[in-house]
């Protein structure tokens, strides 16, 4: 990477927020209420403690690493060279996989609610080819464009957020007692999955320059991450109920379906779709952009953009073979997914880090 | 220069997607503005083994209403023919009102209707749902359109205003769908035709539409059909009403009495073993007095204490006799298991067997309260606080006295 190529800690967090945002929004509130019914509502609440705690675990692994370095050199300082580039090319290979399911998840979205004539083939190469184009340059400027979007997209949904709330019932969210306990933090754990998502950006961390002594605060993506989990969920329990919730693939978007602002605005789900499509394109980027870094640590090139391409022509070719059709991707998103996912980011990557830790690599 | 290439290409790419004229588009379901019919409202009946789908389209003043029909074997086909082939224009579905659907058809398959509603990306959810008797929904809705008053327009009257006229309520499907899916059964309004006598202009159509009650609805179909009393009393424990208008006999007096303001508590009772023996429903019903048959003082206190008395007398009535159909029918209509869930939500999951089971022989005890705010008496005008706070102590009692 170059020198010229630097990004703020802020911006990279901003970045995680916006990319991780991608698959908060489509796994909720369906997720949640699988594992925990109707008190899903308050499962964001402690999935924020633990992605806290998470957080700040990964930060003490890695906030003594050189300036320059990401997560692939610490695995490969931590590791050896050869254990090293081997778990990395794990790493590489399972995150192209992820960003096919990504892609594909994308225009099967788009297919199930708006385009239901269309065929995914045309979303799922028009997005990689636009990540592929986007991650061959430089990570300032995916981080700057994060960082402009950012808001627009947080004031959207807010908007939409708080349009849909006169619908909602609080009878529909009720009764919760202290014997839920066990069924919210099982409604914790597909959103904790996306929070872990954070792991992946530590790839990235080589970018970021750091002025000495100043920690990162982590705080406020966590918490705005997890404050939409909990305004998603509240406002399609709140108005579907669970049990309706659970049913559908797309409850939100049901939800947003349905908004009417005193009768003059309707059919908002426009700009729903929009939050889906710029959060995955971004969140495709950067995925395809940790992909190059990692190949580029393995290689030992100097750019990441020449790995970019290839990476989104794997990815098309996953996208395209990991499922016949929608029920079929229902299950790799339900299970195989999110289980690998936990696997990779909460013991694989940070026991290598762990290890680098405590044979003072860095 | 290579940006500006990669800007180039991207942008000739995005030209040759328009749909202009070449059909090279990514919008699989564009549709041209003109060759659009907006549906507003969609009826469905039965035909032999076959369902026929009716929609009617008149959304501007400008131009005449237009009906397609169309017949197939299940209503998301006859809806799919009708908005490709409908006289060479698209139907579109996105902003349908209200969905009329046939008795015959909601007894064999409304949930094909509502799982259709619930699976087109199309169609909303909050698309009211009404169940028409004596007749079928085409036959109705086609009875209502005149030239100067289209059918949808009735018909969104009708929605809007039922609850306000305390007629009714018209529950959207995704009240239905989800009420389905939480606890089994929902209440559906229904409807019927009558020839409309009082014909006011001649642009009006030959029916009128008028409440038929509500439908209890379950997983299988209609469980059964609630008469004026009973559907007075499943609103108002489900706090279904905005206001009604009550005539009320009071001595030789009948007195109309505006509802405007319901509340409803209903708890739980069990027993120490914990057994679910009972439940009270307490209302709270504030009114007001708009009209006087006969002669009466109606600023007297006892005589709107006595109105008071009837008044809840009528609508303890009114919820007994919902009360007593649910148990009649073994069906929870009236959400009872919801509101003892949200008060006692441990002692319900800790009772013995299931509410379900408990039902019918639950001991239901209603109160009734009511409340008269204002008489519209121009000799009794509201108090304000300040006249309250001014009047002496010595009057307010000489004038209690001379009430009593």
């Amino acid at each position: 990477m170059g020198k010229s190529d630097r990004v703020t800690e802020r911006q990279l967090r901003v970045l995680t927020f916006l990319c991780l945002l991608s698959p908060m929004i489509r796994i909720l509130p369906s997720a949640a209420v699988m594992f925990a019914g109707l008190p899903a509502w308050i499962s964001p609440v402690p999935a924020f403690l633990l992605g806290l705690l998470y957080v700040k675990t990964l930060n003490l692994l890695t906030g003594s690493a050189p300036e320059g370095q990401g997560a692939a050199g610490m695995c490969v300082s931590a590791l050896g060279p050869v254990a090293g580039r081997v778990f990395c090319i794990v790493c590489g290979l399972w995150l192209t996989f992820y960003a096919g399911f990504v892609a594909r998840s994308a225009a099967e979205r788009l297919l199930a609610t708006v385009y239901p004539n269309g065929t995914n083939a045309v979303f799922i190469v028009a997005l990689l080819l636009g990540a592929a184009f986007t991650a061959s340059g430089m990570a300032k400027t995916l981080s700057r464009a994060a960082e402009v979007l950012m808001p627009i997209i947080l004031g959207v949904a807010v908007l939409v957020i708080l349009s849909a709330a006169p619908e909602m019932s609080v009878d529909r969210l009720l009764p919760v007692t202290y014997r839920d306990c066990a069924r919210v933090l099982y409604g914790a754990a597909p959103i904790f999955d996306v929070l872990t998502g954070f792991c992946y950006f530590l790839f990235l961390r080589g970018f970021v320059s750091r002025p000495r002594g100043i920690r990162p605060n982590h705080f406020p993506w966590l918490a705005a991450l997890s404050l939409m989990a909990f305004a998603i969920t509240v406002v399609t329990l709140g108005t579907l109920g669970d049990s309706l919730a659970e049913t559908m693939d797309n409850a939100f978007f049901m939800v947003v379906r349905n908004i009417s602002v005193f009768g003059l605005v309707e059919r908002v789900e426009a700009v729903v779709v929009a939050i889906w499509i710029v959060t995955d394109f971004i969140f495709l980027s950067a995925l395809l952009m940790i992909v190059g870094e990692i190949w580029r640590t393995v290689t030992g090139a100097t750019r990441h953009a020449v790995f970019s391409v290839p990476t989104a022509v794997l990815s098309g070719a996953a996208a395209f073979l990991i499922a016949g059709n929608a029920f079929e991707l229902q299950k790799w998103s339900d299970f195989i997914i999110p289980i690998t996912n936990i696997v990779f980011t909460v013991v694989l990557i940070p026991a290598a880090l762990a290890v680098g830790k405590i044979r003072k690599k860095y | 220069m290579k940006r500006a290439a990669a800007i180039m290409l991207a942008l000739s790419l995005a030209l040759g997607l328009n749909g202009c004229g070449s059909g090279l588009t990514i919008f699989s379901n564009y549709r041209r503005l003109e060759n659009i019919e907006l549906v507003r409202t969609v009826t469905a009946d039965a035909e032999g083994g076959d369902i026929t789908a009716t929609v009617y389209s008149d959304a501007g003043k400008e131009s005449d209403p237009r009906m397609y029909q169309r017949t197939a074997s299940s209503i998301g086909v006859a809806l799919g023919e009708l908005q490709l082939m409908a006289l060479g224009r698209v139907a579109l579905l996105s902003h349908t009102e209200n969905m009329l659907i046939g008795e015959e058809l909601a007894a064999e398959s409304l949930g094909e209707c509502l799982d259709y509603v619930e699976r087109y990306s199309e169609m909303r959810l909050d698309t009211g749902l009404m169940i028409v008797r004596e007749g079928t929904a085409r036959e109705l809705v086609s009875g209502l359109s005149g030239p100067d008053a289209p059918s949808s327009d009735v018909i969104k009257g009708f929605a809007d205003n039922i609850s306000r006229a305390g007629q009714g309520y018209v529950f959207s499907c995704r009240e239905i769908i989800a009420s389905l899916c939480e606890n089994g059964y929902a209440l559906a309004m229904c409807v019927a035709g009558e020839k409309a006598e009082d014909k006011l202009f001649e642009s009006r159509g030959e029916l009128d539409i008028r409440p038929r009650g509500l439908a209890v609805l379950t997983a299988e179909g209609i469980s059964g059909f609630l008469d004026d009393e009973e559907t007075t009393g499943a609103l108002l424990v489900l706090s279904k009403y905005r206001s009604k208008d009550m005539d009320i006999p009071v001595g030789d007096t009948v007195v109309t009495l505006d509802l405007d303001g319901f509340e409803t508590q209903v708890r739980p009772v069990f027993d120490r073993e914990g057994a679910l023996r009972g439940m009270k429903i307490k209302l709270h019903v504030s009114a007001n007095i708009i009209n006087l048959s006969g002669t009466a003082e109606v600023s007297r206190r006892d005589y709107r204490e006595r109105a008071q008395d009837e008044l809840s007398r009528e609508l303890r009535e009114a919820i007994e006799a919902a009360v007593g159909r649910s148990q009649e029918m073994g069906i929870d209509f009236l959400d009872l298991r919801g509101f003892a869930a949200r008060a006692e939500p441990i002692k319900l999951q800790d009772m013995p067997g299931s509410f379900e089971e408990a039902l019918p022989d639950l001991e239901v005890e209603v109160t009734a309260e009511s409340s008269i705010r204002r008489t519209y008496d121009i000799m009794d005008p509201p108090q304000t606080a300040k006249d309250k706070e001014v009047k002496n102590p010595w009057e307010n009692l000489i004038e209690s006295l001379r009430d009593s």
